[in-house]
């Protein structure tokens, strides 16, 4: 069964954590700010060291690239290259991919209409709105058909309508793709709606499942 | 204020009438039909020739070494650095001709430096590929300077996503972090050409001044003003000036947009 674990992975700011994401399950990080759920979402990415184990699909990702792990990463600030449009965003995504110029052509497209952008494909992403930017960014990071979904307080920079609406859509997508998922929030109510499962992070370590998280308090 | 305002709007007259006045006297110096015979002599044409050869190759060498030096002390920072980008400031701030004096000395028969590329049947000094070392001397620190600036504005968070797309680290610098700074490396090697087309002290000492050898635009001018012929150096003075305006106006053409890593998320 594919899955994401970690097993007591320690970082300056985080842990030791102990952690399994099943096979298309939706796990939601839920925690204050500083508590460290950006720094683990970057480690499991492949953009930060860590001691531990980190494997994926019983495969250890030590020593792994960010390259190579095939994982779709939203970071926070999207980080949509502005000096191309939307639709070269997600060409770039696809540019190593091991498949024919055409068979690249169409992904674009498909991708593009699946996250419901393709009216936007030519447009630079600094011309867009706020939502049109996240469904940009989302669509490029589902582009290579990641085995696993990391997403950084993907919708905290949103108005709430329009938050909504995305979660009702990334919801939809998730469940249409079959997708394991790790959402990073400190909006419990976004944790909720996003996810099969909420754990709570705090100072860098993962509260007991039952435990009332004491900012709710 | 009122006072202020005027007194600093007569220092801009005098500062302006200044180099007009020195610009009018040079394009008037001459008159038109001795300036057009002038412009198509042979040491003319040779002279801007080499000067756009040499210059131009010094700014490809420049932009390399300077982008990927540029890149580093942007993005690292490691023991000693303050000091290495001391060092490299300094031909910026030294005369060109002492930096010039110090490339003889590292580069003459007697040192080891100069005597092993002589052994290997390089000969630099002296010659056009003197013109282009001395100009990619000067030029290189003000690359280095601009590309690191010009870096730093990138969010390195940029290539990072990139990575998580499948890029390597080179790719993601190639597609990415150099399109991102694509307006502030224009701009570096803007400057940078305009200082190895204007380099003389240290093309002097490094290449000497040969006519019709290393003869530069600006060693024209010396040359010829030197021995009186004021022609060839009025025509080879105008083409220097015009070639700095037109360079000068693309910077600040350049300027004035944004730069393409900043301004992301203003309308988020």
């Amino acid at each position: 069964m594919p899955e994401l674990r970690l097993e007591a992975v320690t970082h300056p700011v985080l842990g030791p954590l102990d952690l399994t994401v099943a096979d298309g399950e939706a796990v939601a990080v839920l925690g204050p700010s500083g508590a460290g759920k950006n720094t683990l979402l970057k480690i499991i990415a492949g953009l930060l060291p860590y001691q531990g184990r980190l494997t994926f699909d019983g495969v250890s990702m030590a020593g792994v690239p960010a390259y190579r792990r095939n994982i779709g990463y939203l970071s926070q600030d999207l980080h949509l290259f502005p000096h191309l449009s939307v639709e070269n965003n997600i060409r770039l995504a696809l540019l190593f991919d091991r498949t024919s110029v055409g068979q690249r052509r169409e992904r674009t497209r498909q991708i593009l209409n699946l996250c419901a952008i393709a009216h936007r494909a030519q447009r630079r992403p600094q011309t867009l709105s706020g939502g049109e930017r996240q469904r940009a960014a989302l669509a490029r990071a589902l582009a290579r058909h990641p085995r696993l979904l990391l997403l950084d307080e993907p919708f905290s920079r949103l108005d709430r309508s329009t938050k909504q609406i995305l979660w009702t859509e990334l919801g939809t997508l998730r469940r249409h793709l079959g997708l394991t998922a790790l959402i990073v929030t400190h909006d419990a109510e976004e944790a909720v709606t996003l996810a099969d499962r909420v754990i709570i992070l705090q100072a860098g370590l993962l509260l007991p499942a039952a435990a009332t998280p004491p900012w709710d308090t | 204020m009122s006072g202020l305002l005027l007194l600093a709007g007569g220092c801009l007259i005098a500062i302006t009438v200044t180099v007009l006045g020195a610009l009018l006297a040079l394009a008037s110096h001459l008159p038109l039909d001795a300036l057009w015979l002038a412009l198509q002599q042979q040491e003319t044409v040779f002279a801007l020739r080499l000067s756009l050869y040499t210059s131009l190759l010094a700014l490809a060498l420049a932009l390399l070494f300077g982008t990927l030096a540029g890149y580093l002390l942007a993005r690292r920072s490691f023991p000693g650095q303050a000091l290495i980008e001391t060092l490299l400031d300094l031909p910026m701030v030294t005369p060109p001709l002492v930096a010039g004096m110090g490339l003889l000395f590292l580069l003459g028969r007697d040192a080891p430096v100069g005597s092993a590329m002589a052994a290997a049947g390089w000969h630099l000094l002296f010659s056009p590929a003197g013109v282009i070392l001395a100009q990619t001397y000067v030029a290189t620190p003000l690359i280095v300077r601009s590309a690191r600036a010009a870096f730093q504005a990138v969010d390195p968070d940029y290539a990072a996503v990139a990575g998580t797309l499948g890029l390597t680290p080179l790719w993601a610098f190639l597609l990415v972090e150099i399109p991102m700074a694509g307006r502030g490396l224009l701009s570096a090697a803007v400057l940078g050409w305009a200082r190895a087309l204007g380099e003389f002290g240290a093309t002097l000492m490094v290449a000497g001044a040969t006519r019709l050898h290393t003869e530069t635009l600006p060693m024209a001018v010396f040359l010829n003003i030197a021995s009186g012929e004021t022609e060839v150096a009025i025509a080879c003075a105008l083409i220097l000036l015009s070639m700095a305006f037109a360079l000068l106006l693309v910077i600040r053409l350049l300027a004035g947009g944004k730069s393409a890593g900043q301004g992301q998320f203003q309308h988020a």
